[in-house]
């Protein structure tokens, strides 16, 4: 039997061997400790491997208007026992370094390249330390997230200077992919090097998406204003941003939100994970050439979405939440059609799925490909189904309840697979863990009387409070950090989207011998959904020869991997 | 007499399947999947002939989405070379309208018209599948246009009618019809046939 940690035990395990400075636990849930400069990457360590936290992000700060100094946190979570923590450090502006984490953290590669790149703390021992996050050519010393940069300052881009792209391995092939990813999700480019048809390493070069939304929050939007800018964030799953972000900010400003707000805030986001699930799965059946699958997922997605805008007034960005509750209820004319759409989807969903197991070709697609094992889970800090489709149990819903979720009764969905079958299972058994979750939600609705949407709102929010929450999102854990600031406005207000760890644990997919034909869909099964690549530039390297492969070359080479495989299956 | 010359290059032009490719500039994704939505059975743009493809240069249609982050301006640049003339090109959403609420942040160049020519504007946020196939369909004149520039600026001049009666009923020529020299299309080198 493990033992069971609490705020206390852990502070207490991190003094033995670090002198903390500060300690502050607002709740039994929630911890911030402050360690000397050079303890920080010690006590991440204990923090990691000793007692086993997942690590969530890293925030940089400036904080020089209110103390004169940068402050980094960096911020673990302890799902069996529903804690998340913060390890705060603070900086001189004349000595702005920092021990990087990443050695021991993989999965803080990113987040540290990005407070390099946009706060300006240099992180020492980085085993990566390219920029990341801002285009090429931008200015040196020119720190977007510093409190004295203007939020709409452009600085003249030096054009000379491209991205410092990794070097292929000698006899490597590059294959580049991007960064036009017309069909679904951001633009970004990846590199990747093949030996014939077989994977042997990639690069990625992301953030062409980079809309400067954290900058807006902090110096030119309000609180509630926020909350649809969170929305917008994504397209797909804005309602957890919007929710997250509110949760936060209740935290800091100690606001209770109502049970009837909490429950119509779970119903949106059940019904939001359902139709992501359903984009997902006809997706990744268009990947492999199974469009079948693609046309019949999507039809039955269709009315999900109209009830959504019949919900809330929106297909897709919501705008149901507000700091403190929701901004409409959901009445009891409108409980019928919530119902018979979910029955609907049910069994529609029931029977596409049936056809989905019973085609082996596309099983022989997905099975055993984009090995991802539950250490590398732990490494890369990665979420959600990625998570859950190595048998990892993590589920924000479950381990850290929020809105409604500690009423409902659900399953969270795991499977040992390891690989893209595992992961496809684990998003359609949530369709119908989702569903049947919107049920007890109408339930729930039916019982509660009709009230106040919206808590007690202090009259001025106090400034300077922490406040952390995350939201099970359908890619995995969104996690919202807010500091509560002056003029109605956060002073630092940070998002950590789930796709953030996930991609970066794509490369770890790639095992030794991963096909080419293979990689749309190792891609896809994170969901950061790669379905129609542009264009390929194809280097070979050993002849100096250069050609062009489009994105229909790298999908004919996907489907016709399938067909192949069906042609087999007749014989 | 202006009505049926631009029917007639638009007939001539895109007359039959349209062919579209789709790109994010920096969006949120909401528009790219109402885009792909109009694709599936509930919408089903491709009984108008209307066809996602996966190079820019089988496209006669541009579909952009999302406000124009910096990194994004050359690869639209060209992308749009890349699309043979005559092509359209249709900003979706109102980030690629006008920039949405990010249009002058430090990385975001704020709107599509900013970097490449626009024919039709999509706004919402994102907007319906019905608009998106309503912002095709008047771009192909399948419906009639709600408004139209006030000022009689598409007034052909008397010599080029002359030319155009010259010309064989069967080969129209796209001629500078507008004061700035643009055609109806806002391009320069949009020919004919």
């Amino acid at each position: 039997m493990v033992q069971q940690l609490t705020t206390d035990t852990i502070l207490g395990r991190l003094s033995e061997s670090i002198p903390v400075i500060a300690s502050q636990s607002p709740t039994p849930h929630r911890l911030y400790i402050e360690v000397p400069k050079d303890r920080v990457k010690e006590a991440c360590r204990i923090l990691f491997e000793d007692l086993q936290g997942r690590y969530t992000i890293t925030v940089g700060t400036d904080r020089r208007p209110v103390n004169g100094k940068f402050e980094v946190l960096h911020f673990f979570s302890f799902d069996r026992d529903n804690i998340r923590m913060a390890v705060r450090v603070f900086l001189d502006p004349d000595d702005l370094t920092l021990e990087s984490i990443t050695p021991v953290i993989p999965g803080a590669g990113w987040a540290e390249r990005e407070i390099q790149d946009l706060v300006g703390i240099r992180v020492i021992g980085h085993p990566d330390p390219r920029p990341l996050a801002l285009p090429d050519g931008f200015p040196e010393g020119l720190y977007p997230l510093r409190k004295d940069y203007p939020y709409n300052y452009q600085p003249p881009l030096d054009e000379g200077k491209t991205f410092p792209f990794k070097e292929p391995p000698p006899d490597a092939t590059v294959v580049t992919v991007g960064p036009f990813f017309p069909v679904l999700e951001e633009p970004s480019q990846w590199r990747l090097f093949v030996d014939g048809e077989i994977v042997v390493g990639c690069d990625y070069r992301g953030f062409y998406n980079h809309r400067a939304i954290e900058k807006l929050g902090d110096s030119v939007l309000t609180y509630n204003q926020i909350v649809f800018l969170a929305e917008r964030i994504c397209g797909i799953c804005g309602c957890v941003h919007s929710t997250s972000y509110c949760q936060a900010v209740e935290e800091a400003a100690g606001i209770e939100v109502p049970l009837r707000a909490r429950v119509i805030r779970s119903l949106i986001l059940e019904l939001e994970r359902v139709h992501s699930h359903l984009l997902w799965l006809g997706l990744a059946c268009h990947i492999v050439g199974f469009d079948y699958g693609f046309m019949q997922s999507w039809r039955i997605r269709e009315p999900v979405m109209w009830l959504a805008e019949y919900l809330t007034g929106s297909r897709k960005h919501f705008s149901i939440n507000l700091v403190g509750g929701v901004r409409r209820d959901i009445v009891p004319d409108q409980f019928d059609r919530i119902l018979s759409v979910a029955d609907d989807v049910d069994r529609q969903t029931n029977e596409l799925v049936k056809a989905i197991q019973d085609d082996t070709a596309l099983i022989a697609r997905l099975k055993g490909v984009g090995i991802f094992t539950p250490e590398e889970v732990r490494l890369s800090g990665a979420v959600g189904p990625t998570a859950r489709g190595s048998g990892v149990a993590i589920d924000a819903r479950r381990d850290h309840p929020y809105a409604a979720y500690d009423l409902l009764q659900f399953e969270v969905v795991t499977h040992d697979g390891c690989d893209t079958l595992a992961r496809t299972l684990v998003r359609i058994g949530e369709i119908f863990e989702s569903l049947k979750m919107i049920r007890q939600c109408v339930n729930l609705l039916k019982d509660i009387p009709v009230g106040d949407l919206l808590g007690e709102i202090p009259e001025e929010i106090p400034p300077l409070k922490d406040g952390m929450h995350a939201v099970e999102a359908p890619r995995g854990e969104v996690f919202h950090y807010v500091l509560t600031g002056y003029e109605n406005r956060p002073y630092r207000w940070r998002v950590r989207a789930p796709s953030y760890q996930n991609i970066q644990s794509v490369p770890m997919m790639f095992k030794e011998g991963t096909y080419l034909a293979d990689v749309p869909i190792t891609l896809g099964s994170v969901d950061p959904c790669f379905s129609c690549t542009e264009r390929m530039e194809v280097v070979d390297q050993g002849r100096s020869q250069s050609y062009t492969l489009e994105e229909k070359d790298l999908l004919r080479l996907s489907r016709s991997k399938y067909r192949a495989l069906k042609a087999t299956e007749r014989k | 007499m202006k009505e049926g010359f631009i029917r007639k290059f638009h007939s001539k032009a895109f007359g039959r399947s349209l062919w579209v490719f789709h790109t994010n500039v920096g969006a949120c994704n909401g528009c790219d999947i109402e885009v792909l939505d109009v694709l599936t059975p509930f919408f089903d743009v491709e009984r108008f002939g209307i066809k996602l493809v996966g190079s820019p240069r089988h496209a006669d249609v541009l579909l952009v989405t999302g406000p124009v982050t910096r990194p994004m301006v050359e690869p639209l640049k060209r992308l749009y070379e890349a699309v043979p003339s005559p092509k359209l090109v249709v900003a979706i959403g109102a980030c690629a309208v006008g920039g949405c609420v990010w249009f002058d942040t430090y990385n975001v160049i704020g709107g599509v018209d900013k970097v490449i020519p626009v024919d039709i504007y999509i706004p919402g946020c994102p907007p319906k599948p019905e608009a998106i196939i309503y912002g095709v369909a008047l771009a192909l004149g399948l419906v009639p246009k709600k408004v139209g520039p006030a000022i009689e600026s598409h007034e052909i001049p008397m010599e080029v009618e002359d030319i155009l009666k010259e010309l064989t009923p069967s080969r129209p020529v796209a001629l500078p019809v507008n004061p700035d020299g643009k055609n109806d299309n806002g391009k320069q080198d949009g020919e004919g046939a």
